[in-house]
């Protein structure tokens, strides 16, 4: 039945899913290029810029929104979760990382901090927002668009699909083209030369924490509008994220996001070909799968190279 | 992964050991000659679907303000709630915080039946008797549990009764039954499957790993041909898949039981939930006996908002403890409080009047059904009457 009737159907709803999982996969990603250091906070990250997103859309205030409204509202949601994942992202490398890499601190001490900063921050969440579920206001009428074999494409899908392929094209322009992106390969490839070679260090770091920051916090604000936004949605999302990294090769950009869309599809037809409570096992069981004959993920290491 | 996910589940866990010592140690007093008892309320009071557990205890404070203020009684009675976010994880841990309490002699709760299933060999060891206005789970009454009674209708009842009602009521020939695979979940969906099968209806579906996408399941859904899908589970996965069934075409009707019934099914599932189905063993007819309708006022009165599912039953359970209490004059132990509580006959509450068998039943047996409507919840009948 998964793979004649329902095959497409469950690709796409896969796809609209695995675009977010790449987006956030993308914030782990840039990281370890830079620091070779899991940031364990990006979960939180993706969160708070959902956060961010729903306050933007709760001060407008709009209902029923004429379409180019509603176009303006996901524009303007996005902007709102962006800013709160870079800001956040921003402050965790200030507070939770530089301090540590400023007196040289061990790898593992790296992982603490990453870990305690992520349960402060997914409390504090908590606290402040309550802990429960968010709905996010309607902003447009989700409904059947177009099928491609049989396969119904809603506007939600679109959305998600659509914003997150611009951001993916934006961030792989900005890598291979812009002196932000040299600089961020240059460290990727050999912190030491980039910095004899005058790159500023710090500044490549904070920049692409940030860049992470804004794609994570975007991808927040679009898993809000399907699904609504709680305190706790980053453990799952990001947990999923950082195996799409990996699945892919970390610090492998396009690595990251062919995982995060290979994740979101094989994810759904689990739930389809055997059963609904297979998600995570088929998720994780091809991760282990995948690092048993290709260690360095899919792609391998590469955010050093060109992209 | 490791080491992050032992360390993200191990912290909290030590840091609300911490929290719950700190708390644990006020005792009753003896101010004003009067000795002062506690009644505990253990629910949800935050998590996912906190609002079930606010509605009831709001109903067990009204109580107990109601009757202190009557003054009448004996001794003070005071009241505390313990918060185990519907967890059967977290439960033993809240429960053990109101056996510590010794001014502590009855509990009203748990409220969901995973928890109450996890906490009470804990309040059987303690003999500290727990009346629960909401745990539906069939085998929470023959169990062994020695100290736990319900006023509630159990899901045995819930589950057959919603199944005639899937298969005489909305004439389903095939129904897709999911579940949240807990305790109350699963439990349910048990007996509204065999009940279903046989009424002569095609069962299909599974039980579901908690997530926030459905869109598979609701493909699945889609092409099983199915004409109903049932729901056991909560009301903010029910909303969620709710949604994701309407996105994916779904026609059908679409039912869940009491663990739904919540305005906040509406409020989070938005337009998607119009015309879904819900039963409940509670919120029938709004009796129109004085207590009743004075329940309804005072309970706006003092928290400016209607009176939620459960409310009312959490007020019975816990007007009932009081009146077993009474019986006792001033010698109020543990062991007396639960031996009376269970001994309890036609007590009259404001949602029937309640009389515990044996097995710590309370419940009517009648099972209402409910349907969303231009978003509000609207009573339908009974599932007896509506089956036929």
């Amino acid at each position: 039945m998964c793979f004649t009737q329902s095959f497409w159907q469950l690709t796409v709803s896969g796809l609209a899913l695995g675009s977010v999982y790449a987006l956030i996969a993308l914030g782990y990603t840039l990281v370890y290029g830079v620091l070779q250091l899991i940031n364990f906070a990006h979960s939180e990250v993706f969160m708070l810029g959902g956060f961010g997103g729903l306050f933007v859309i709760r001060e407008l205030g709009v209902s029923n929104p004429s379409a180019w409204v509603s176009v303006g509202l996901v524009v303007a949601g996005m902007l709102g979760g962006a800013f709160a994942g870079a800001g956040t992202a921003f402050a965790l490398e200030r507070v939770a990382y530089r301090p540590l890499r400023r007196r040289g601190a061990p790898r593992l001490a790296f992982l603490i901090s990453a870990i305690g900063a992520s349960l402060l921050l997914l409390n504090l969440a908590g606290k402040e927002f309550g802990r429960f579920n968010n709905t996010m206001p309607e902003l447009y009428t989700s409904r059947k668009v177009f099928s491609v074999f049989g396969a119904q494409v809603t506007t939600n899908q679109i959305v998600v699909a659509g914003a997150a392929l611009v951001m993916l094209i934006a961030l792989d322009r900005i890598i291979a083209k812009t002196r932000l992106g040299m600089g961020i390969r240059s460290v990727a490839q050999d912190a030491e030369a980039a910095s004899l070679m005058g790159v500023d260090i710090d500044k490549v770091i904070t920049r692409t924490f940030v860049l992470g920051g804004l794609l994570g916090g975007a991808a927040g604000f679009l898993f809000g509008i399907q699904f609504g936004v709680q305190y706790n949605m980053g453990f799952s999302a990001g947990t999923k994220a950082f195996t799409a990294a990996v699945l892919g090769g970390i610090g492998n950009v396009r690595g990251a996001v062919f995982g995060g869309l290979l994740l979101g599809v094989s994810e759904n037809l689990g739930v389809a070909c055997i059963q609904s409570a297979w998600r995570d096992v088929i998720a994780f069981l091809i991760l282990v799968l995948v690092l048993m004959i290709r260690p360095t993920g899919l792609f391998g290491e590469r955010l050093g190279r060109s992209a | 992964m490791h080491p992050p996910r032992l360390i993200r589940i191990v912290a909290p866990v030590l840091i609300g050991a911490l929290a719950l010592s700190a708390c644990g140690s006020s005792s009753g007093s003896k101010a004003s000659g009067k000795k002062t008892y506690t009644i505990a309320y253990q629910g949800p009071l935050s998590g996912d679907n906190a609002q079930l557990g606010i509605n009831m205890d709001n109903g067990v404070k009204l109580a107990i303000e109601q009757a202190q203020a009557k003054g009448d009684l004996g001794f003070n009675l005071k009241f505390v709630d313990s918060d185990d976010v519907g967890d059967p994880a977290q439960s033993p841990a809240a429960a053990q915080k109101l056996i510590d309490d010794a001014s502590v002699v009855a509990v009203v709760g748990p409220a969901f039946s995973g928890a109450t299933n996890a906490a009470e060999p804990h309040f059987s060891d303690a003999n500290l008797i727990s009346v629960s206005p909401s745990a539906t789970r069939a085998d929470l009454t023959s169990n062994g549990f020695t100290s736990f009674v319900r006023v509630v209708t159990g899901d045995n009842i819930q589950g057959t009764k919603m199944a005639d009602f899937v298969a005489k009521g909305l004439k389903s020939k095939t129904a897709y039954v999911v579940d949240d695979k807990s305790a109350y979940g699963a439990g349910l969906t048990k007996f509204v499957r065999d009940s279903l099968t046989t009424d002569g209806v095609t069962v299909k579906g599974e039980g579901l790993a908690p997530t926030k996408d459905y869109s598979a399941v609701a493909t699945k859904a889609v092409a099983s041909g199915a004409d109903t899908v049932v729901y056991g589970g909560y009301y903010a996965e029910f909303a969620l898949l709710t949604k994701a069934l309407r996105t994916a075409g779904f026609k059908g009707k679409i039912i869940s039981g009491d663990g739904s019934k919540d305005d906040q099914y509406i409020t989070q599932g938005g337009a998607a939930t119009d015309g879904a189905y819900l039963t409940c063993p509670c919120g029938g007819p709004v009796a129109t006996t004085p207590a009743a309708q004075n329940f309804e006022k005072d309970y706006k009165a003092k928290y400016n908002a209607a009176t939620g599912t459960y409310s009312a039953e959490a007020f019975d359970a816990t007007n009932l403890i009081i009146a077993a209490m009474k019986t006792l004059g001033t010698d109020v132990t543990r062991a007396k409080v639960t031996a009376a509580v269970k001994a309890t006959k036609d007590f009259a509450g404001v949602t029937h009047t309640i009389t515990f068998n044996d097995k710590g039943e309370g419940g009517t047996g009648d099972i209402f059904v409910f349907q969303v409507k231009s978003g509000k919840i609207a009573l339908l009948g009974k599932a007896d009457e509506l089956a036929k």
